[in-house]
């Protein structure tokens, strides 16, 4: 019996590599079904990313050259510096980054304070309140961009960064903070404010010292949200600001075509590429916290 | 202390706190009386009015614009079908490909990480950066119309056939969206406990029963809930729209959000277009009440 | 004394302060913000910037900036800069939104300052050139182009398609619609490129009336009358959009929709275009020329396009932006930039120097393409609904363009529609 398995073995080493490929096969078979299957789902993901990347660096009559190339042929740096010549997509990047920080900040400590009072403090007629603010969180910006505008153009603030500011803070984006917030210290044992309290805290010691802190989660949360809808926003910019100077990246990627409207795809894909790297990177590296806080706004709000 | 003033104490302290409270949420609702419920009232008051941008003429209509729009304008019936295809379209599609990518993804295998973060990729990318890339791709002789001919296959003229437009428009915003209800899936799936299938494998049954009877059943709330979230989510996708084709070609992509801009900053016509927004309105709030209902319905009925 | 002394010095000091803010508010500096659509690279714009310097030699406290706006977002982002706290201080209209703007209460009126300024010479405008922009007695826009559609052609591709050239079929008499369908056709047939390329490349998605109106008046249609009738289902009207749908599907000598190709790199026989279009030959890697709009049932025809200066009401340098204005369109300057502009003023107009104006086209051609179709050339069309109008026309016309299009219903359909807006 020994000397038959034996022999079978060395017969098993000796069959081809035909054979044990197939039997790598059968053995894993769903699991290669899976990889070949989340492959071909990834293309339309990826190929975009891809020509985006690859195309930046392709002369203009390249990225039109037949039959399609993959990968540039020649690598044209000139088109980044063609970017910053066109326009100055310097200053709209930093517009697009100061916005993006303010309205963070102002997000981040409006949406602290009426999350934590709403979950916490009682005060006559928290409840109306927080469900008329749950009338705002579906609302999309088109519903109410015409009397906003109005509203600005009294001010004299159109033409200027303070809609793009004040907007996002109060409007519907802020809302979805404010609920974050709230079903975060919701979630907070109580004990540790009463603790404070007890400790002779005032309310706004024990918002301050414990709450907080202890929600930093959501407070990443809240950050990654807000920044991304500030960075990407573009119905607001679109109907706030003419001025070039002023323009926020959305705009700026938009205006990069010739006098006729047609794009100047080299450039205006270098521009992309500039504007979706960052992104992409702090992603990368951040990736879990970033998803979460999706996660968190689609569970909840 | 004295007895009598221990409560008084306590009702001051309460009173204190209270104050506090309005104090807290003062930024965040006097914003939401001033930028939201305001401008919502407003939208009603101007749909009633005639408003010229250009011009900055503002009189009294009535009834006119509602008239209008359900009377003259050809456009508008184009505009609401779209609406109803779009949603109609994109709904479905995101979600059974979102339930077949969180699906796959939930297992422990290596390369899972990967594919979730590039199926999420598009989500936080910025809508303008996608379009471009896509305007691109999608163009009548160029882009993937070039690769096809390398197949054999004449593609058509992705983005200025009417129909085709629209499932241009649909198909790359499914792929831009559908990143975020994978992810929720994922996590309701995780949610779920093992238990239930693992005993009914037990009891002999294969993938496909364990999935339709079991899995399905309890992913059921959550699936309601994004469903709702998607039909509102696929009503802001102006800025799709407008950089993608812009409306056309012959308003085949024309859906109420992008009408609405149109009508006020490219006709000048705020009031009409306010009309419009008062549409876009009860929409949203009849999706966000049922949006609402579900929730409490089925999240107390876990409970 | 002391008392005195005291009185003296504080009159003293006032006249100092005053003299200060009155030579201040002389010097304060004025930036004057002038809205366009062309690009801001165009050689139209340096020589734009080069009157502008000049105008800054005279008034050192003004200087211009011109601001470039892509022509589909002109309309709507000069109506928000208006609403805006940094509105522009002039601009250039369209004739096509003319009237709208024109009745609109933001433009101001021209018309008492120029016609108090002899040196300015406003009678030296024609009437019918003003008429799209004054209302009564009041002139709100004036015009600086009055500029005839012309056909671009490749020379190069009609002697590789073997095919006789416009002005080879103008000197026979048979520059007409159907030669320059068959020349498009050989071209297309014989060459890598298309025959035909619509007016900037926009007839899909931008701008097509000007590539529409001299096909559609050629075969003896129009878009509407001046009496605001709708002309789009008349058989004249019918006849010229069938002849351009045959020359994209059955001849596939035009480009069709979606497709990007451009003339001015050489990959078309021929375009449409004024004047301002031929500078971007100036370096074209083929030998070209123009030729007049080909001759339709109605004989020879001729298609303008205007534009006009305009100053804004909110525009917080209005004295002076009129002024800038006043400058830009005076005798001397209008000639300046007759190279690209053909002049509305009679006087640049019949001047002799005009056929030398532009280097790249020589003066027999200059005269017969471009001045002799200012004369009797017809306006492309305006009204106050232009917006509207614009948009219900679009999507019809985005209907046309498929191979089994049923024309005479659906421009049926657009006379339908857009007849209410034309009576208003």
């Amino acid at each position: 019996m020994n000397a038959n398995m034996i022999s079978s073995t060395h017969l098993r080493e000796e069959r081809s590599l035909m054979g044990q490929i197939s039997l790598f096969i059968a053995k894993h078979k769903n699991k290669l079904l899976l990889y070949l299957l989340l492959s071909a789902l990834s293309i339309p993901f990826l190929f975009p990313f891809w020509w985006m990347f690859t195309s930046a660096f392709k002369p203009a009559n390249d990225i039109f050259a037949y039959p399609l190339t993959l990968l540039p042929q020649t690598w044209r740096l000139e088109n980044f510096a063609e970017v910053f010549a066109f326009q100055p997509f310097a200053r709209h990047y930093f517009n697009s980054l100061y916005i993006a920080v303010l309205v963070t900040i102002g997000t981040l400590i409006v949406s602290s304070l009426s999350g934590y009072a709403f979950a916490r403090i009682r005060f006559p007629g928290s409840n109306l309140l927080f469900l008329l603010l749950l009338s705002a969180l579906m609302m999309p910006t088109e519903v109410t961009i015409i009397p906003n505008f109005t509203f600005m153009q009294a001010l004299g603030l159109i033409d200027t960064h303070i809609p793009l500011i004040i907007l996002p803070i109060l409007g519907a984006n802020g809302v979805v903070g404010t609920f974050l917030m709230r079903q975060y210290f919701l979630g907070i044992p109580i004990d540790l404010e009463e603790a404070g309290f007890l400790d002779g805290m005032t309310r706004w010691g024990v918002f301050w010292r414990i709450a907080l802190p202890i929600a930093r989660p959501a407070l990443v949360a809240v950050t990654i949200l807000t920044f991304l809808y500030s960075w990407n926003s573009f119905l607001e910019p679109l109907v706030f600001i003419n001025n070039n100077d002023l323009y926020t990246l959305p705009l700026s990627l938009r205006s990069i075509t010739d006098e006729y409207g047609q794009s100047l795809w080299n450039i205006q894909l270098a521009a992309t590429v500039l504007t979706v790297l960052p992104v992409l990177l702090i992603y990368a590296v951040a990736q879990r916290q970033v998803v979460e806080s999706f996660a968190l706004s689609g569970t909840k709000g | 202390m004295h007895a009598a003033q221990a409560p008084r104490h306590r009702r001051s302290l309460a009173r204190q706190d209270a104050a506090i409270g309005y104090l807290f949420v003062a930024p965040q609702m006097i914003g939401f009386f001033l930028f939201v419920l305001g401008p919502i009232l407003a939208v009603f008051v101007f749909s009633t009015q005639h408003r010229d941008l250009l011009t900055g003429v503002v009189e009294p209509a009535g009834l006119a614009n509602f008239q209008t729009m359900l009377q003259t304008d050809r456009t508008f019936p184009r505009v609401l079908a779209n609406s109803l295809a779009f949603t109609v379209w994109l709904v479905p599609l995101n979600l059974c490909l979102a339930l077949l990518l969180a699906f796959l993804l939930t297992r422990k295998l290596r390369g899972m990480i990967f594919f979730r973060t590039l199926f999420f990729a598009p989500v936080i990318t910025s809508t303008v950066a996608w379009v471009i890339v896509w305007r691109f791709l999608l163009q009548g002789d160029q882009g993937i119309n070039q690769f096809l001919e390398g197949v054999g296959i004449q593609g058509p003229n992705w983005l200025r056939e009417p129909n085709w437009a629209m499932a241009s428009v649909i198909v790359t915003r499914v792929l831009k969206t559908v990143g975020l209800n994978m992810i929720i899936f994922m996590s309701a799936l995780q949610n779920i406990p093992r238990e239930y299938d693992e005993a009914a494998s037990v009891d002999g049954a294969n993938g496909w029963q364990i999935f339709f009877r079991i899995t399905l059943p309890q992913l059921a709330p959550t699936i309601l809930v994004v469903m709702v979230l998607t039909v509102i989510g696929s009503l802001q996708v102006f800025d799709h729209i407008l950089l993608m084709t812009n409306g056309g070609p012959a308003n085949a992509t024309s859906v109420l959000i992008f009408y609405i801009w149109f009508q006020a900053f490219r006709v000048f016509d705020m009031g009409y277009a306010s009309a419009l927004a008062v549409v876009l309105f009860f929409i949203v709030l009849t999706a966000t009440v049922i949006q609402w209902v579900l929730r409490q319905r089925f999240i107390y009925n876990e409970r | 004394m002391k008392f005195r002394k005291s009185i003296f010095a504080s009159v003293f000091l006032c006249f100092v302060l005053l003299g200060v803010v009155a030579v201040s508010a002389q010097d304060e500096p004025i930036n004057l913000r002038y809205t366009l659509w062309i690009a801001a690279d165009s050689p139209q714009v340096a020589r734009f910037n080069e009157i502008a310097a000049a105008y800054t030699a005279e008034h050192p406290n003004v200087t211009i900036t011109f601001e470039s706006i892509p022509f589909g977002d002109y309309q709507t982002d000069v109506t928000l800069q208006l609403s805006g706290s940094n509105p522009p201080d002039a601009g250039w209209i369209v004739e096509g939104a003319a009237r709208l703007w024109v009745g609109s209460g933001v433009l101001t009126d021209l018309g008492p300052t120029l016609s108090a300024d002899d040196s300015y010479n406003i009678g030296d405008f024609s009437e019918s050139s003003l008429s799209l922009w004054s209302e009564g007695d009041a002139v709100y826009g004036i015009p600086f182009s009055t500029s005839p559609f012309i056909v671009l052609y490749n020379r190069d591709l009609f002697e590789a398609a073997g095919t006789p050239t416009p002005d080879e079929l103008l000197a026979t008499g048979e520059w007409t619609w159907e030669s320059f369908a068959a020349a498009a056709k050989a071209i297309a047939d014989n060459t890598e490129a298309y025959g035909f390329q619509s007016n900037d490349a926009a007839l899909y998605t931008g701008n097509f009336w000007a590539t529409l109106i001299p096909i559609m008046r050629g075969f003896g249609g129009d878009s509407w009358s001046p009496d605001n009738m709708c002309l789009f289902n008349s058989p004249g009207s019918v006849a010229g959009l069938q002849y351009l749908h045959d020359m994209i599907f059955v001849d596939e000598s035009m480009v069709p929709p979606g497709t990007e190709v451009d003339f001015y790199a050489g990959n078309a026989g021929m375009t449409m275009g004024q004047l301002s279009r031929v500078n971007r030959l100036a370096e074209a890697s083929f030998e070209w020329s123009i030729a007049p709009l080909p001759t339709g049932v109605n004989g020879t025809q001729s298609v303008i396009g205007q534009a006009a200066m305009v100053v804004f009401n909110n525009s917080q340098n209005r004295d002076a932006a009129i002024d800038f204005v006043r400058y830009m369109t005076t005798q001397e300057n209008v000639a300046r930039i007759a190279q690209f502009f053909p002049p509305a003023r009679e006087s640049v107009l019949n001047s002799d120097a005009l056929v030398e104006a532009n280097p790249l086209i020589p003066a027999e051609l200059m005269q017969s393409a471009v001045i002799d179709a200012i004369q009797n050339g017809v306006v492309l069309p305006s009204s106050a609904q232009f917006p509207r109008i614009e948009f219900l026309v679009r999507p019809a016309l985005d209907e046309m363009w498929v191979a089994d299009a049923d024309i005479q219903a659906i421009t049926t359909s657009i006379c339908d529609q857009i007849n209410p807006l034309l009576a208003r």
